[in-house]
């Protein structure tokens, strides 16, 4: 069978970490948690998988007036290591949703994972929208494929899942990984519903934080600071400036629930607030 | 992509029955039927990940505890001096939006559902679905027959209540069958292994109908207990058969009381209640399109709603 994979490099790994994220995530989680540890920790794409099989490409979708083009790429991070850590110890995939062959997509990423990088552990980052307000504490919702991985990583600042439905794309990597042996978990950080369509940073930073924490990562959060203390800036704006907007973030904040056509009006008038700046 | 048994029945000449979701659910509604009144346990099934998506997961207190997919498995049991073999598969495999099994994932799933039957000394392999036509819901379906073979024909002749696409006014001989019973036949053909398709008759309005068609799910298994020489209490179907023929008659009769469809499709479709299987049909091809777009329609509209009622 052909080989899914284009390597630009080589690169070896000593049991690293496995971080998974979605290209179309609520609040750009997942990219945008991946965006910054690639920036942060200077990392490099070594190796992607080749979309012919897994999506249709008759043509390309046009987003916010940019071409897209599906991708799946595998990035690795050659940090300095003043304390010792390894060279190598996390890699991290980010990807579109295959419209095709999902099971041989995901197969691929746990493959590659636990043959070639020999991964340790696996970790998926995802928005999932609630109806919080933005000025509430999220939580992050954690799905875990072992019991002994949820007992190991168990913390206060973790709420465990449950779910009965259809699965996500995270689950089902979960679930492909628990079959080969690869402990994994996903995370799910709650994402207010109207920033679903913008980007949640304080939801990022949460995310991020607990892969710091659980990866000695020592991530700088100076940048993140600065966006979520902007974006809250900017909703406080326009909460002064529109009081029915207020009245419905202030509803949120106190557990009550908004109808279908406020929501929809939260969404907008946030939307259209941080899309000008 | 692989099946997983687990146990290696020892069986010889047996017979293989092949039922899966069509039309009105008349194969797998047929099949499954047998195999639930014959008792016959499971012995293997094919992995379903390459074949289908998963419908479900299961995530209780953060822990991942299962993701459902549809099942394709297989079943044994000795009936007299045969031993019969089962293939039960809750969904066809397809690619992209086709509704019935195609493209190579069917033909991988056609080879492993075959490579059992061989393995397991199957000397014929029996699948079942719909033929759709101009009967009405009240008249008793006939089971139209398509072997393989040109030395079944004899054979398939003598089946009860059967008739063969050369006995089909109009027909000449010709059709197609979709999906997994027309492909297995096929790759059946292919191997040298006989089989044979036996289709109910389903009126045409219901083609697109949520409900199944338990009537003609037991006149396929008429034919299929006298193939095997037992006899099997067909109660649940005409139980099922009864509740389903109910819920047509309330539907055809909202229908026509709302004038949710033109007088004339209704009385199209009240031709046929008086009216003996198509030999021929007492409709031209013209009306049955027009009555085909008003009902269509409705089903897609909110036929469905009908479905909690079964």
């Amino acid at each position: 069978m052909k080989s899914i994979f284009k390597f630009s490099h080589e690169p070896k790994f000593e049991n690293p970490s496995l971080i998974v994220g979605w290209d179309r995530d609520a609040g750009q989680l997942g990219p945008k948690v991946i965006e910054y540890l690639n920036r942060k920790i200077n990392s490099r794409i070594f190796c992607e998988i080749e979309p012919v099989d897994f999506f249709s490409l008759a043509g390309v979708t046009i987003e916010k007036n940019i071409a897209q083009f599906p991708e799946g790429k595998f990035y690795c991070c050659e940090r300095g290591f003043p304390q010792g850590r390894v060279p190598n110890d996390l890699v991290m995939f980010i990807g579109s949703e295959p419209g095709f062959e999902r099971y041989r997509f995901l197969d691929g990423i746990c493959d590659l994972a636990q043959h070639y990088c020999r991964v340790k552990e696996l970790f998926t980052v995802n928005g999932t929208i609630s109806s919080i307000a933005h000025t509430n504490p999220r939580k992050i919702l954690a799905v875990y494929n072992t019991g002994e991985f949820q007992k190991e990583l168990q913390n206060p600042g973790l709420e465990d899942m449950n779910w009965q439905g259809p699965p996500a794309i995270s689950s089902y990597l979960l679930w492909v990984a628990k079959r080969k042996g690869i402990a994994g978990m996903s995370l799910w950080t709650q994402i207010p519903f109207y920033l679903a369509s913008s980007k949640d940073f304080q939801a990022i930073k949460l995310t991020l934080s607990f892969l710091d924490r659980r990866l000695n990562l020592e991530l700088d959060f100076k940048e993140l600071d600065e966006q979520i203390a902007e974006q809250n800036t900017k909703i406080a704006r326009l909460r002064h400036e529109d009081s029915e907007i207020n009245r419905y973030i202030g509803a949120l904040e106190t557990g009550l629930s908004l109808s279908e056509e406020e929501q929809l009006a939260l969404i907008k008038a946030v939307s259209e607030f941080l899309e000008k700046g | 992509m692989a099946i997983r048994l687990y146990q290696e029945p020892e069986l010889e000449n047996s017979i293989m029955f092949c039922g899966w979701p069509g039309i009105g659910s008349i194969g797998i509604l047929a099949i499954d039927t047998l195999r639930g009144l014959l008792r016959a346990p499971e012995f293997g099934q094919i992995e379903p990940w390459d074949f289908f998506e998963p419908q479900k997961v299961v995530i209780e207190k953060g822990l991942l505890k299962d993701l459902e997919f549809p099942s394709s498995k297989f079943y044994f049991q000795r009936v007299k001096d045969k031993d019969v073999l089962f293939f039960i598969g809750q969904q066809q495999p397809t690619e992209e939006r086709t509704r019935y099994a195609q493209g190579q994932k069917a033909y991988q799933m056609a080879n492993l559902v075959l490579d059992m039957a061989e393995r397991f000394g199957c000397r014929r392999v029996y699948t079942s679905g719909a033929a759709v036509t101009q009967i009405h819901h009240t008249v008793k379906p006939r089971v139209w027959a398509v072997p393989n073979n040109q030395n079944l024909v004899e054979e398939v002749k003598r089946y009860q209540n059967t008739i063969l696409m050369s006995q089909i006014e109009g027909r000449g001989d010709q059709g197609v069958i979709t999906g997994l019973n027309g492909l297995l036949l096929g790759v059946a053909k292919k191997r040298g292994l006989e089989a044979v398709c036996l289709m109910g008759e389903i009126p045409y309005y219901l083609q697109a109908a949520p409900w199944p068609y338990p009537k003609a799910s037991k006149s396929v298994l008429e034919v299929i207990t006298k193939i095997l020489g037992v006899e099997l209490d067909l109660t649940i179907l005409d139980e099922l058969g009864q509740r389903v023929e109910q819920n047509i008659e309330e539907f055809l009769e909202t229908l026509y009381s709302t004038e949710a469809i033109p007088p004339e499709v209704r009385d199209e479709i009240e031709k046929l209640r008086y009216t003996e299987s198509m030999q021929p049909g007492p409709i031209t091809e013209e009306e049955q399109k027009k009555i085909m777009e008003h009902i269509d329609e409705l089903f897609d509209q909110g036929g469905g709603t009908f479905e909690k009622h079964l």
